[in-house]
């Protein structure tokens, strides 16, 4: 059964003016997006994010590989009334913010009533009602973001893509941006999210994709991509603070124990450990007389992930 | 078809004010072939304003197609407006229908200021709706043909080419073959410059046709370029 975006073994090469060279933006990169969930798509500038979003748009077509959106090809004119894109470096017609809402909402074949409707509705959603006349030339470039993200949600899109839609926002501006695709989200839409701030996407999505060099590196469900496997973290009481230490140094295979230790006030010890070393670990902890209160894998942030794999550039 | 008619609207109030610097210009010349210092105005003038104005209007369509691409591809807006549920033939209809809507303005003011020119010069005014008609179906062609070339053209050398497919058959005296009927542009130039006016005129049917159909053609051409293009790539 067809995503609601699916690329497959997609390869875009863009070739160099006066030149035979050829770059490659994007190689093999295969992804479905699943409906209903908010989708993080991250990667370094020019890793090929918004090249994978343009195709999808059918502003470009793919040197080999094939897409769907919505079910129909890439570049199918009719699905896209039932998407709602919003640009990185949104560039808008210079009209007051009610028509220009009401032109790209025309585009979609909107009928002026609904149109009449759902523009006083975005506008009061991305909370520009009040310069509903104004002329968005005349906007702040966050203002003019949150009217990118209007016209993106003027048509009650299925499918929101999004391509850094919060790079030119302040910090308020984010939490409302953020609250405004949950709240899309909750309401059915699925969204697919390309963004430089990771603790965002960390926030919010389901699922992310990492993509480096052209590459799809990771794929996975957000919290799972979190969890380390390689390192866990224990919690332990009732270990004599010297002896703990004294035993650590004596046991091999948690040799530096000590050091990520975390002395709690009321005698806890908090430190993390490689995963080839929990058994030796714990033996030792109970053989001092200590009790452990949990072992859990190690929970990274996203740009701890994202550092390591693009700095890697493993391949999935 | 309401998409069209919404972005050749947008089209032309991008372009509102070189649109209404001509019409400016069309009357302001108006004034001054008149020559209002004398009774009558000179037949001479009158005629060198009329074949120039036809011209002029034509060229000026083909200018305010020819940026229409690498206008909305420069700044990007392209990206916003080919998301929605528009193809790109319908992208590219909407600038010839814009340049056809403003031919139609300037044909009638061009009508009204070369009736009022051979009323004062005492000259007969039958031919004059036979040329607006001429001025709007070559504006029209001047269009979809400059926007043809823009598809793979910088604007200006795309105005370039569409000036010399229009003039190097006169250039080539090719004026005398039958066939050249169906060159593109090229007849109804040739009408402009050997404009005589008659007491009785004939509307051109067969040439306005042949224009209609090329521009047409034209269009087709340009969706089929405009179709391989990667649109987000920037232009310069």
């Amino acid at each position: 059964m067809p995503g609601v975006l699916d690329f497959s073994n997609v390869t875009k090469d863009y070739g160099i003016p006066w030149s035979r060279r050829r770059i490659r933006a994007l190689e093999g990169f295969t992804l479905s997006l699943e409906r209903g969930e908010i989708f993080g798509f991250l990667g370094r500038n020019g890793a090929g994010k918004t090249t994978a979003i343009h195709l999808a748009l059918g502003f470009m077509r793919p040197t080999s590989g094939a897409g769907h959106l919505l079910g129909k090809p890439f570049g199918d004119a009719a699905s896209r009334a039932r998407i709602g894109f919003l640009a990185e470096n949104v560039a808008l017609y210079h009209r007051p913010a009610r028509k220009l809402l009401r032109y790209y909402g025309g585009l979609n074949g909107m009928r002026p009533q609904r149109l009449q409707l759902r523009s006083s509705e975005v506008l009061r959603q991305v909370e520009l009602e009040l310069e509903a006349n104004r002329n968005v030339a005349r906007f702040s470039r966050g203002m003019q973001q949150r009217i990118g993200l209007a016209q993106a949600l003027i048509n009650d899109p299925e499918l929101l893509i999004l391509d850094e839609p919060t790079s030119a926002l302040d910090p308020l501006a984010r939490v409302t941006m953020r609250e405004l695709l949950l709240e899309a989200n909750r309401a059915g839409k699925t969204v697919f999210l390309s963004s430089h701030l990771l603790s965002e996407i960390e926030m919010i999505c389901h699922r992310v994709a990492i993509l480096d060099k052209g590459r799809l590196v990771k794929l996975g469900r957000t919290e799972e991509l979190l969890i380390s496997r390689d390192r866990y973290e224990v919690v332990a009481r009732g270990i004599p603070t010297n002896s703990f230490e004294l035993s650590a140094y004596s046991l091999p295979q948690v040799r530096g124990l000590p050091l990520d230790a975390n002395l709690a006030g009321d005698g806890r010890v908090q430190f993390t450990i490689p995963a080839a070393a929990q058994r030796d670990a714990l033996q030792r902890i109970w053989s001092l007389g200590g009790e452990v209160l949990s072992v859990n894998p190690v929970r990274r942030t996203l740009e701890e992930v994202f550092v390591e794999l693009t700095n890697k550039g493993s391949v999935l | 078809m309401k998409p069209v008619v919404l972005m050749a609207a947008n089209f032309l109030r991008e372009h509102r004010w070189p649109a209404l610097l001509l019409f400016a210009w069309i009357a302001l010349l108006a004034l001054a072939a008149a020559d209002l210092t004398r009774r009558y105005s000179a037949p001479e003038d009158v005629m060198f304003y009329i074949t120039q104005q036809a011209i002029f209007i034509c060229v000026f369509s083909a200018f305010l197609a020819a940026d229409a691409i690498h206008n909305d591809r420069k700044s990007k807006r392209i990206l916003l407006v080919l998301s929605k549920a528009i193809t790109r033939s319908e992208y590219l209809l909407a600038p010839i229908v814009g340049a056809s809507a403003a031919a139609l303005a300037y044909a009638l003011l061009f009508d009204v200021c070369c009736l009022w020119l051979t009323d004062r010069a005492h000259m007969p005014s039958a031919g004059i709706l036979p040329l607006a008609l001429l001025v709007m179906a070559g504006s029209i062609l001047a269009a979809a043909v400059s926007l043809f070339f823009s598809t793979f053209l910088n604007p200006y050398v795309a105005i370039a080419a569409t000036v010399l497919l229009f003039t190097a058959p006169g250039s080539l005296h090719l004026q005398h073959h039958a066939w050249s009927a169906w060159l593109p542009g090229f007849p109804i130039l040739i009408k402009m410059i050997d404009l005589k006016l008659a007491p009785y005129a004939t509307i051109s049917w067969k040439t306005i046709l042949i224009a209609m159909a090329q521009a047409v053609i034209f269009w087709g051409m340009a969706a089929a370029v405009f179709n391989r293009k990667d649109i987000a790539v920037p232009v310069e």
